[in-house]
């Protein structure tokens, strides 16, 4: 489904992901674990389409993505770290928006529009402006726009900031649906459990280099913590001598 | 289609902000009042007018000189080309330093779309407002058709002169707005620009000096040529031209930021 090999690309003068070579199957949930400033969400920016990597290739079902961007519009969703709304427009108008910007038409929007207000509970939010939105809610209507389109891909970075408990489950629910379903998942996040209880294998970034990519066991948590730390840890004390 | 649906969330994003009806209203009034005292003018002069032999008529008096006070010599200080300078700045500026500072530019670089799609979408959305409000100009002097004689042939290249200028306007607009990180100093910079094009040969004319280039590279010489209906195929070149370079600079801005971020 996804192939990265090789991808690099500096930012702000220094290289913030270096040679990273990453694979991710159909149906997989990859969780993409990292400090700040570890290079998740650059990664996640070019995997997205968003940012072009300075060497490198990105391959979707076998087509070379940087040779046809317009891969993106059919194939991704993505959901940023702090959803990107205009605040003039409405929750309904987004998402209409969203779907016409990926080529949705007619019926087809019509019905895609219905599914995922229904599925992700935003009907009494669609004639509401997303400049007043909560955070929780812009985060929610961030993801029904990365989904309105049925991607096969799925790239969430850090998409439970700023939600509750229950939403926190509601999305785990969300994510392991879309998983079964077909659709790969790339999670980027800061929180371990948040890894365990739905991802299969999970990827540590390190200072923009992969340091770990393994599978993930829901019942041991604790081994992934002591991989996380070790890498952060060892760093920083490797840093200090 | 998706230069179109660009279009469409720009000009839904137009319509739901309250700028532009304030600025449609507002200036739609004005010219209003102002087509209202070029009537009440001509009708005043119209017994004199009659004995001259090709005397100006309504065209000459009232239908061009409310597109513009500055080439026609209006008694009223704004007309629809005067207050382009300043309305089309403020219009195109959000265009696309508004996605910047919103942070929904990566929006529509990770839709696919190519910078020339997205610049030319804005652009259309910009253009089809311009174009609704050049209508709703000119249907006030085309109101009275059924009871004065109008001078179809001068309306319609003074009409074409005031398209081609606001799609210039635009086009440097969204430009400005591509290379500016706020839409505040794109509007800015846009209105330096446009009011520069404008009044280019300004100082060489009061200096006394009659030079070419310096005329050709000034907007108001072209519309000048427009206004009193000669339709010459340099001024359209000079209109397409200018469009067609501040797009294509916007364009490759655009694709530059997409590239480096």
């Amino acid at each position: 489904m996804l192939r990265l090999d090789q991808l690099s690309r500096r930012r702000a003068g220094r290289p913030a992901v270096q040679n990273l070579s990453l694979s991710l199957s159909r149906g997989q949930v990859l969780g993409l674990l990292g400090v700040n400033g570890a290079g998740k969400s650059t990664t996640l920016s070019m995997i997205a389409g968003a940012l072009r990597p300075d060497r490198g290739s990105i391959q979707l079902n076998g087509a070379d993505f940087l040779e046809q961007p317009e891969l993106a519009r059919r194939l991704i969703g993505w959901l940023p770290e702090r959803a990107p709304l205009w605040p003039e427009l409405t929750v309904g108008e987004h998402l209409d928006a969203h779907g016409q910007l990926r080529g949705m038409r007619g019926a087809a929007l019509k019905q895609a529009r219905a599914a995922i207000i229904e599925r992700l509970e935003l009907q009494p939010l669609v004639r509401r402006l997303a400049g007043v939105l909560s955070q929780g809610q812009r985060q929610r209507l961030g993801l029904a726009c990365a989904l309105l389109h049925r991607p096969a891909l799925l790239v969430l970075d850090e998409p439970g900031n700023a939600l509750d408990p229950v939403q926190v489950a509601a999305l785990r629910t969300l994510i392991r649906e879309q998983a079964a379903a077909g659709t790969s998942v790339i999670l980027s996040t800061h929180l371990l459990a948040e890894v365990t209880a739905v991802c299969d294998r999970v990827a540590i970034l390190h200072e923009g280099t992969l340091r770990h990519d393994g599978p993930v066991r829901s019942d041991d948590h604790a081994a992934l913590e002591r991989t996380f730390f070790e890498i952060a840890m060892n760093e920083r004390k490797a840093q200090a001598a | 289609m998706t230069i179109l649906a660009v279009t469409r969330l720009e000009l839904r994003r137009l319509f739901v902000r309250p700028l532009a009806w304030v600025l449609g209203a507002l200036t739609l009034a004005e010219l209003a009042w102002r087509f209202v005292l070029l009537l009440g003018s001509f009708l005043a002069g119209q017994i004199k007018l009659a004995a001259l032999p090709a005397g100006p008529g309504y065209t000459d008096l009232v239908g061009v000189p409310l597109l513009s006070s500055m080439l026609t010599g209006g008694f009223l200080p704004f007309g629809l080309a005067e207050l382009a300078l300043i309305i089309v700045p403020l219009l195109t500026m959000s265009a696309i330093a508004g996605e910047r500072s919103n942070g929904t530019l990566p929006l529509l670089f990770a839709s696919g779309l190519p910078a020339s799609r997205i610049v030319l979408g804005k652009y259309l959305a910009v253009l089809v407002w311009l174009l609704l409000w050049l209508a709703l100009t000119l249907a006030m002097p085309l109101s009275l058709t059924h009871a004065i004689h109008l001078d179809w042939g001068k309306l319609a290249a003074a009409a074409l002169g005031m398209a081609l200028m606001l799609a210039a306007l635009a086009a440097v607009g969204v430009a400005c707005s591509a290379f500016a990180s706020h839409p505040a100093i794109a509007a800015a910079a846009s209105m330096m620009l446009v009011l520069a094009l404008w009044i280019v040969n300004l100082g060489a004319q009061i200096a006394g000096v009659d030079n070419g280039v310096i005329n050709w590279l000034a907007m108001s010489t072209h519309l000048e040529t427009l206004l009193r209906g000669l339709v010459a195929s340099s001024d359209l070149l000079w209109f397409v031209l200018l469009i067609v370079l501040a797009l294509a600079l916007a364009i490759r801005r655009l694709a530059t930021e997409r590239e480096r971020n």
